[in-house]
């Protein structure tokens, strides 16, 4: 049967969607439209609502409004296709584990609840390190990664779970500047082969750069569209609160 | 006396007996369960917990029904009250620990007073493994048992909400449901290990060990194999020295244990040398420049 594309849902949709942090409002009623394949980068101050927004959609925190993925209500975020990259500061990168024993993890949900991984597990999980170019860090320890290596790593624990939509917070903060375009660049090929990709980003010159759609977010959707709309001297001076003439030296 | 001699003699003794199968339950599971409490930095709440248990097993005495109930439940009524400080009223987490697992404690020295028997309370706090009974030994056996093979089974799920337990809770990892099972273990093995080195004694036992196998290994499953091969050598020191020189048996293991870390931080600071440390000088100054990770790097901005 011929599917229009009318017929086939947005990757994400939010609706009238707010979040709480008891007395405190991280996001407002917030609507959203993400279609498949798109490309979007979240920008926006500390405290803009750009990571519970990312949370949101994984069903890391409790919400008010609907969050539909693939047309469905979120379950489990694995279960509906989402796979998350939280920032990366937040892992524990002391512990005795190499870079497979943290890939290999991605694929809990394809395995029986509180099984082992298995050798498939772990082939799998080569695969998509191979595929990001860190097939070499395989059995390395995962304290001795520089930033650029380790957000892949991360982006590959991600790509094992073969997710339609992969949600990243802050994803090239702390990587080294000759490292950036990399993991960039890598972000687009996946984007060319289908995958959905939804970053929050402090770095407004990577974003302009690189995404094709940006949100501005100040706990409301301040602007959405292309960059040369969101990014531009008034965009910025509007987001960030600053005098339009600095926020015009800055674009 | 050969040295052959000096150690298996005592084991010829049916107490003696009893004392080494009850050390080496508790020896091998106390570490074992100590590589999950470190890791998870729980420490601090293993040892508040391992003073509040006193009022379960006070209370288990005075109501006839098993220590191991009594003890369990305490520990989860400890974590619930630590829980509901800390979420509603918003106390630091070690301010709760610290007033409930003390108050806990405080209501089992005095419910163990007024049953009126010092002896009980010195036995509870410090433990006496020669007066152990083969049905006690049994049920530590069996808790050991399941303790450990529980541990070893769910490494890996434990492993993965430790390292990033927000990417865990998204793929479906029940990360509260394993915090809750590590606590109760760790209530379970603090129960084993009251007959051996005590409620008090016990932390060490969980704790030492551990943190020096961690110190020595490069995986979970090496730092829990290790930790209870120390734990178990530290458990038999003990028992031997008690035999022999009329040490107290409870904390003669818990020195050994202490003794055992002393040693491997040792070994380690030996083994790294001067060129181990300008190479953490160097990486520590890539994370400062945030091109490198650890776990104790500040945190990003989070909303």
């Amino acid at each position: 049967m011929h599917v229009k594309p009318s017929d086939v849902p947005p990757a994400v949709q939010l609706r009238d969607l707010s979040v709480r942090f008891g007395e405190v409002v991280a996001l407002d009623h917030v609507s959203l439209d993400v279609l498949r394949g798109e490309v979007v980068a979240f920008v926006g101050p500390n405290g803009a609502g750009k990571s519970s927004l990312l949370r949101a959609m994984t069903g890391l925190v409790p919400t008010t409004g609907d969050v539909l993925i693939n047309g469905r209500a979120l379950r489990v975020a694995r279960a509906s296709g989402v796979a998350y990259v939280a920032q990366r500061s937040l892992a524990r990168w002391d512990l005795p584990l190499t870079v497979e024993d943290v890939v290999v993890c991605g694929r809990q949900g394809h395995r029986a609840t509180l099984s082992r991984p298995s050798s498939r597990d772990r082939a799998a999980a080569r695969d998509c390190l191979a595929l990001l170019g860190v097939q070499g860090l395989t059995h390395r320890r995962i304290g001795e990664l520089s930033g650029g290596q380790a957000q892949r790593v991360l982006l590959a624990r991600a790509l094992v779970q073969d997710p339609d939509i992969i949600v990243l917070d802050e994803p090239f903060a702390g990587v080294d500047p000759g490292a950036v375009h990399g993991l960039a660049d890598v972000l687009m090929k996946l984007n060319d082969e289908g995958v959905t990709v939804l970053c929050a980003l402090h770095e407004i010159d990577i974003a302009a750069k690189h995404f094709a759609r940006i949100v501005a977010l100040q706990r409301r959707v301040l602007a959405d569209g292309p960059p040369s709309q969101v990014l531009n001297g008034d965009g910025i001076a509007a987001l960030y609160s600053l005098p339009v003439d600095h926020a015009q030296s800055d674009a | 006396m050969d040295l052959a001699a000096w150690i298996l003699e005592p084991f010829s003794l049916s107490f003696m007996q009893r004392a080494l199968v009850s050390g080496v339950a508790v020896g091998i599971s106390a570490p074992v369960i100590g590589v999950w409490a470190v890791t998870k930095r729980l420490v601090y709440l293993t040892d508040g917990m391992s003073h509040a248990i006193l009022a379960g097993v006070v209370a288990a005495a005075a109501l006839g029904i098993a220590f191991t109930i009594g003890g369990v439940v305490v520990a989860l009524l400890m974590a619930a009250l630590v829980v509901f400080l800390v979420l509603r009223l918003g106390l630091p987490e070690d301010s709760a620990i610290g007033v409930v697992s003390q108050g806990l404690f405080a209501a089992g020295v005095v419910g163990a007073t007024l049953l009126g028997d010092p002896r009980a309370l010195a036995h509870i706090l410090f433990g006496n493994p020669l007066t152990v009974t083969w049905p006690e030994v049994a049920a530590q056996g069996l808790l050991a048992i399941i303790v450990v093979a529980g541990c070893a089974w769910l490494a890996p799920a434990f492993a993965m909400a430790a390292f990033d337990p927000a990417h865990a809770r998204t793929i479906g990892v029940r990360v509260g449901a394993l915090d809750a099972l590590l606590v109760i273990s760790l209530a379970l093995v603090v129960v084993i290990g009251l007959s051996t080195v005590g409620v008090l004694m016990c932390i060490t036992l969980i704790t030492a060990p551990a943190v020096a196998a961690r110190l020595l290994t490069g995986s979970f499953t090496t730092a829990m194999l290790t930790a209870s091969i120390l734990g178990v050598l530290a458990s038999i020191a003990g028992l031997l020295a008690a035999y022999h020189i009329s040490w107290p048996v409870g904390p003669t293991i818990a020195l050994i244990a202490i003794a055992e870390v002393a040693l491997t931080s040792l070994i380690v600071l030996i083994r790294r040398g001067p060129a181990w440390r300008a190479q953490r000088a160097v990486t520590q100054e890539r994370r400062r420049e945030g091109v490198a990770h650890s776990g104790h790097s500040p945190r990003n901005s989070s909303e």
